[in-house]
Formats: C-alpha cells, sequence, structure tokens
C-alpha cells in the first residue's frame, strides 16, 4: 500500500524524470492504483501521459501468460474504469487496453456498452479482438438491435473474425434494402467463406455504386478462394466462371488466377478461352496461368 | 520473336527491365503498346506524393528518371501523365492540379479517383495508417499500385495486401526506392559474389527520433477534410503535430524513424541478403519512448533480430555510429568473415558505399543481380509487362514486417519468438493480438 502510494506520487510529480521512472516500473505496481490512474488519466499533460502509460505497463506485464497473477486483477481494474464515472478517453484507452489481454468472461462487462453512441466504435473494436465465441455471440445479439447505421461496422467485425456462426446473418444483411449493410453482408461473408445450407443470394449489382459493386465481387471471390482451400471446387468454379465472363479486365484475371488453383481439365478449358484475349493484361495473366498449371514457372 | 520466347527472355534477364520498345502490333489489335502513355492517378499528394507527379508538359519530352529514384541515368523515363488527383487537404489539391497542368480530374474522396475508368495505375502517398487500405481497394478496382514505404501499419494488413495483388494480378510496387540506386546494386553484386564471405550480422543506424511536446488539439483547417484523413485509425482530436509530416512519431499513425527510414536501410539489407520471402525468428528491442509530450513511438531504440538458415543478425540502432570515419547520419555495415561493407543512407540518390565496391562492378560480370532503371521507371516498365517489380508486395510487406515487429517488441519491453511462415509469434498471446488493429467506421480490411 506504502508502495502504491509512493508510486502515485510520482506519477502525479513535476519532474518528467520522476513520471517516466515511475510509469516504467507499473508493473510492479498493484491493480489497486488503477481507478485512481483513469483519474488522471484524462489529460492532455505529463500526468495524464504518464497515467496512461502506467495503465498500459501494467497491461503489458500481464499480457504474455493468460494466467498470470495480476492478470484478473488489470482486468477487473481496466473494466471498472471502461465505466461511465470516467471521461471518455479514459474509457477508450481502458477498452484499447481491454482488447490486448480481456478474455471471454469479460465480454458481457464490455459488450453492455455497445448501445451507448460515443462508445460503440471502441466497444466493437475490442470485441473484435477478444478471442473465443463468447465476443462473436454478442456481436451477433448486438445487430438485433443495432441501428441501421450501426449494423455494418457489426458485420465488419464478424468477418474479420471469421465468425462461422455469423454466416446466416450475414446471408439476411445481403437481402437487406439498405445498400450499405447488404454490401457488407457480401464482404463479411467472403471473409468468413464457410459454405451455407442455401446457395447464397448476393445483391444486384445494376444497383450498386461502382466501388459497391467492387466489394461485393471481391466478397465473391474471397468465398470462392475459400472454397478452393476448402476442396468445394465445384462451388468456386462457378463463381470464377461468372466473374470471367464479366467486361472488367481485373475481375477476369482474378479468375483465371483462381481458377489455376483449382487446376482440373474444366479449369484449364475456360482458363484457355483467354489465351487470345483481346485484352493484353488478361492475356499474360492467363500466359501465366497456362505455364504455372503445366508446371513450368512463367 | 514469339510473344512466348520474349517472356521468356525476359525472365532469363531476371526480372522486369526488357520492353523498351514493343510495338503494337506485337501484342494485338486494339492494345496499347508498352511505350503507349500511362495514365497515373495520385493518392495523396502533400510533401512526398508531390514527387511523383508527371507534368502533361514533360510528355514527349526525352527526361531522366525521376530525381532521387535510382536507376543509371542513361535510360530515359517512358511516357506517363497524371490524369487524375485525390487529397484530403484541398491546398495540397489546387497545388498538384496547378503543377500538373491540363485538366487532371481532382478528387477528395479516393473511392472516387479509384472508379475512375481513365486511371490506368495509382500512386499512394498518403499517410503509413492508409497505405494497406488504399492498396487493397486499387487492386479490387483493377489498378496497379505504387505504394511508398512502408508498406503497412500492422502485419495482417501487409499479408492482406500480398493477397489482393496475387488475387487480381495486380502489378503491386512499394516505395522503398533504395534497392533501385546505383550504391545498392553495387553493393548486392560484391556481397552476393561472396566478397565478403558469410555475412554474419547488418548492422543498420540512424539517428533518434523527435521528442516532440504538447500542443492543444484544435478544429481542423477548414481545407482538411479530417474525418477522412483519420480514415480506418483511431480516432483522435485534431492537431497540426499529428498530422501532415508528423503523423509518424505517433504508433497509430506512423511509428518512429525506424518505419520511416527502416523502411529504407532495411529493405537493402532484405534484398542483398535474400531475406524478402521470410522474416526473423526472434526480436529482442530495447529502448526510450518520450517522456513527455503527445508522441509515443521510439525516440531511441536498439533491436535485435536474429534470422535462421541462414544464420544472420539484423541490428537497428538508433541512434548508431558505425565507426568514427562515417559521417553519414543513417546507413548499414554488412560484416562477413573475409570483410565489411558501409552502405552510408539507402533511400535517395546520396546513397553511397565503398570504393572497392565500385571496383568490383566495373570488372565483375554484373548481371547476376537484376538492375532497376530507377523505382518508377521499373514500376511503369512492369505495369506493362506484368512481371513482378523490384520491390514487390511480398517483399514490401517483409520489410514492413520488421519495422513493425521492432515496434512490437519495443511496445512489449521484453523478447519475442516469431514464426516467419505463419507470421505468428510463439508463446505470447498478447503480442499475437497486436497483429492487426481493427478499423474505424466503413474502413475494414
Amino acid at each position: 500500500m506504502a508502495d502504491d502510494q509512493k508510486f502515485l506520487a510520482d506519477i502525479q510529480s513535476d519532474s518528467a524524470d520522476t513520471r517516466f521512472a515511475a510509469w516504467r516500473q507499473a508493473g510492479e505496481a498493484s491493480p489497486a492504483v488503477i481507478p485512481q490512474l483513469g483519474k488522471l488519466a484524462a489529460g492532455q499533460t505529463g500526468v495524464g501521459k504518464a497515467s496512461r502509460e502506467a495503465l498500459t505497463t501494467m497491461v503489458h506485464s500481464v499480457g504474455k501468460d493468460p494466467a498470470s497473477a495480476n492478470r484478473a486483477g488489470v482486468v477487473r481494474g481496466l473494466i471498472a474504469i471502461s465505466g461511465p464515472d470516467y471521461p471518455l478517453p479514459v474509457r477508450v484507452h481502458a477498452l484499447r487496453l481491454l482488447s490486448d489481454i480481456a478474455a471471454e468472461d469479460s465480454v458481457p462487462p464490455i459488450a453492455k456498452w455497445i448501445g451507448a453512441a460515443e462508445l460503440r466504435e471502441e466497444v466493437v473494436y475490442c470485441l473484435e479482438r477478444i478471442p473465443g465465441e463468447a465476443s462473436n455471440k454478442a456481436l451477433m445479439a448486438a445487430y438485433k438491435d443495432a441501428p441501421d447505421d450501426f449494423k455494418p461496422r457489426i458485420l465488419a467485425a464478424l468477418g474479420h473474425r471469421r465468425a462461422p456462426g455469423a454466416v446466416g446473418l450475414c446471408l439476411e444483411a445481403m437481402r437487406s434494402p439498405n445498400k450499405d449493410i447488404a454490401v457488407m453482408g457480401a464482404r463479411a461473408f467472403g471473409r468468413i467463406g464457410k459454405k451455407p445450407a442455401t446457395a447464397p443470394r448476393y445483391p444486384d449489382i445494376k444497383g450498386l455504386s461502382d466501388t459497391q459493386a467492387t466489394d461485393v465481387m471481391d466478397g465473391m471471390l474471397r468465398y470462392a478462394d475459400a472454397q478452393v482451400k476448402e476442396g468445394n471446387m465445384a462451388e468456386a468454379m462457378a463463381v470464377y466462371k461468372g466473374a470471367l465472363e464479366r467486361p472488367q479486365e481485373h475481375w477476369q484475371c482474378a479468375a483465371v488466377i483462381g481458377l489455376a488453383r483449382i487446376g482440373s481439365a474444366d479449369a484449364a478449358a475456360a482458363i484457355l478461352s483467354k489465351l487470345k484475349s483481346d485484352n493484353r493484361t488478361v492475356r499474360i495473366t492467363a500466359e501465366n496461368a497456362w505455364k504455372s498449371m503445366a508446371g513450368t514457372k512463367a | 520473336m514469339r510473344r512466348r520466347d520474349l517472356l521468356k527472355s525476359s525472365a532469363a534477364a531476371g526480372g522486369a527491365f526488357l520492353f523498351d520498345i514493343v510495338p503494337r502490333r506485337v501484342l494485338g489489335q486494339g492494345q496499347p503498346a508498352p511505350s503507349d502513355t500511362l495514365r497515373l492517378g495520385h493518392i495523396g499528394i502533400g510533401g512526398r506524393g508531390r514527387t511523383h507527379l508527371r507534368p502533361e508538359a514533360e510528355l514527349g519530352k526525352a527526361l531522366p528518371p525521376t530525381p532521387g529514384q535510382g536507376g543509371d541515368g542513361k535510360s530515359l523515363r517512358s511516357p506517363a501523365v497524371s490524369v487524375a488527383l485525390c487529397d484530403v487537404d484541398a491546398k495540397h489539391l489546387d497545388e498538384a492540379a496547378t503543377r500538373v497542368g491540363g485538366r487532371p480530374k481532382t478528387y477528395r474522396d479516393f473511392r472516387r479517383l479509384l472508379e475512375d475508368k481513365n486511371v490506368d495505375a495509382v500512386h499512394i502517398a498518403t499517410p503509413d495508417h492508409w497505405h494497406a487500405l488504399m492498396t487493397i481497394m486499387a487492386c479490387q478496382a483493377g489498378k496497379d499500385v505504387y505504394c511508398e514505404k512502408p508498406a503497412c501499419n500492422t502485419i495482417e494488413e501487409g499479408r492482406a495486401m500480398v493477397t489482393a495483388a496475387d488475387r487480381y494480378g495486380r502489378v503491386v510496387q512499394v516505395g522503398s526506392q533504395g534497392r533501385s540506386q546505383v550504391a545498392a546494386w553495387q553493393a548486392a553484386n560484391y556481397i552476393r559474389a561472396g566478397q565478403l564471405g558469410a555475412v554474419s550480422k547488418v548492422t543498420c543506424w540512424h539517428y533518434a527520433s523527435p521528442v516532440g511536446d504538447w500542443t492543444p488539439d484544435s478544429d481542423p483547417p477548414p481545407e482538411i477534410d479530417y474525418d477522412m484523413w483519420v480514415g480506418p485509425a483511431r480516432w483522435l482530436p485534431y492537431n497540426a503535430k499529428h498530422t501532415h509530416g508528423s503523423f509518424r512519431w505517433l504508433i497509430d499513425f506512423g511509428g518512429g524513424q525506424i518505419r520511416d527510414r527502416g523502411a529504407h536501410i532495411m529493405s537493402i539489407a532484405s534484398w542483398i541478403m535474400g531475406a524478402d520471402n521470410t522474416g526473423p525468428v526472434s526480436i529482442d528491442a530495447k529502448g526510450e519512448p518520450p517522456r513527455d509530450g503527445m508522441y509515443d513511438s521510439a525516440v531511441t531504440m536498439e533491436v535485435t533480430y536474429q534470422f535462421k538458415n541462414p544464420d544472420w543478425t539484423l541490428v537497428w540502432a538508433q541512434p548508431g555510429t558505425p565507426s568514427a570515419e562515417i559521417q553519414a547520419r543513417y546507413g548499414a555495415v554488412y560484416q562477413g568473415d573475409k570483410g565489411r561493407l558501409t552502405v552510408t543512407y539507402g533511400d535517395g540518390a546520396n546513397t553511397a558505399t565503398d570504393q572497392k565496391v565500385k571496383d568490383f562492378a566495373s570488372q565483375c560480370d554484373c548481371g547476376k543481380v537484376p538492375r532497376s532503371p530507377g523505382h518508377n521507371e521499373n514500376f511503369e516498365q512492369c505495369v506493362r509487362t506484368r512481371e513482378k517489380p523490384i520491390m514487390a508486395m511480398e517483399a514490401g510487406h517483409r520489410v514492413a514486417s520488421l519495422c513493425i515487429l521492432g515496434n512490437v517488441g519495443f511496445q512489449l519491453q521484453r523478447k519475442l519468438e516469431w514464426d516467419p511462415v505463419n507470421e505468428r509469434f510463439l508463446n505470447d498471446e498478447e503480442a499475437n493480438r497486436l497483429l492487426s488493429r481493427p478499423g474505424r467506421g466503413p474502413w475494414h480490411l
């Protein structure tokens, strides 16, 4: 306790060198100092910086080993200062640090702030980084009640996490009349890359901006690439052949490259049709793919 | 010559440096010949981005390669013109448009530039935290990309950039132009020819990062779309001391000298040592952050990277001095069992090396190491040939990884073990969470 008092006094010292020495040693401080550090951490001042750095050092000191003795105490302290009694910058800092070390048991007290407009972005950031199914479930539960302008952010998190349980949610999102939600649904679906029980129905590209259409096609190509890795060649082939028929040169190239990974006679036949393409980039890509399939390096 | 033979001879020559003049008829009806003009878009046209502009008035003139971008100074620039410009700062946009001349399209939102069908390839010279997302989105939009260094801010970003370039068959050059400098090429020839024997250690040195101070946050100036400037990174209130050139002293946006110049000096080391497709097995970083002020990247640091098969050590020393007689403010010393060699600087035209290396280059059969005609020129040639450029995306990612791994080690203040194949830390859960940073708002990998 006496050490904690000295530590907190040093953090508040007028001397930058004293503050620095204190924050560098913060890994040895008790988690009991976290609430006080939280009160000091908001300012754009030397003391504010020393307090934030001390919290960060405490996190790093318990970060390597999930079973370390102080870890639970540090996490509890951070959850406490992520609450509404603390200024917003401190809550944000606490959530960032929790994203480095929090485990599944911390998800409920973190996820409960997802409805707070000023904090929701940081809550999703934090949940996105916490391993395990609890975060996926919390994000999917939050999606149901989220306003439309925030649904794409949650879908992005689920896609980034490759959450297989979110495939149904993505399929549902792809059918949304809200284009931002529909496009992000396709993006997330492609990133998860899991074959659903029923065929995916992608948003109609015709009604989308070029950037949105590009996002949807990219989601489809990512999905196809994932199917190749899973050995679902027929599923992948259908996507690549569709892309091959598009006028866009780079979608044709992506299809050719994907088909070469499949490596079947059917895939070779599709690539063959592009060896005489009028487009030079497509033609060179097809030549290189052809050579790679034949086992000779381009 | 048949096209296939031409491709074979190009590959045999070691890369991308052949197609200077190929007539349209060789390539098929309706296609642009390689000598035709490349139409460039530019995203980020402040300090660095300005140097990539290709004014309309220069088109058709016989000009040497872009100054500072390397090459032998003899070959001439292939035709290219800047047709589209984008910046979140309206002042930058106006200045660049005046400089380019003609009637370039101007955009505040890079997505609109990527939708522009009149653009063949893009130069990305934004702050670091935008590099990955813009490169990936450019590949998705079918553009070839010259992206400034360092390639990315996280390991996950770099791998996603490699995947995007591969998925769409795009040419991506990362702007570590050191390897396009003549002295770097001479050093590569010398070392790869065994003149130093087995190289066991490369020591890079550089002066320290600034300490910084406290400057109050303020409203962004009206010419800057600040929300777009922050983009995928953590939201911070506007501050003139962390935008534009100063972004690099904050880990969220940049990451200090090890990223800024490390991506040059260590790029040459990675190239010479044949490490462009791999990484270290351990990282031991020590150093000191600013004791006060708003910046958080290392003021001083020493990072030791250990490589295996072959075994060698890379050191980033900030500051560090190789010897009393070397005056250069940064560079690298290559230590072999038969001797040592210095390559000073390693980014611009001031890159230099020892006289013995220049003498060797004039005597030896130096066809073994590909020689770049200049970093921009190499990129533009590869856009035409679809070959890999000298600093292709995988190399860009691996070099940026060195910078990132050094910073992660510095932040965590512990020795880290790294699996360069799977790109994961061993036995360190927290370090592995630092491999990625979720994006903000609509900006996600």
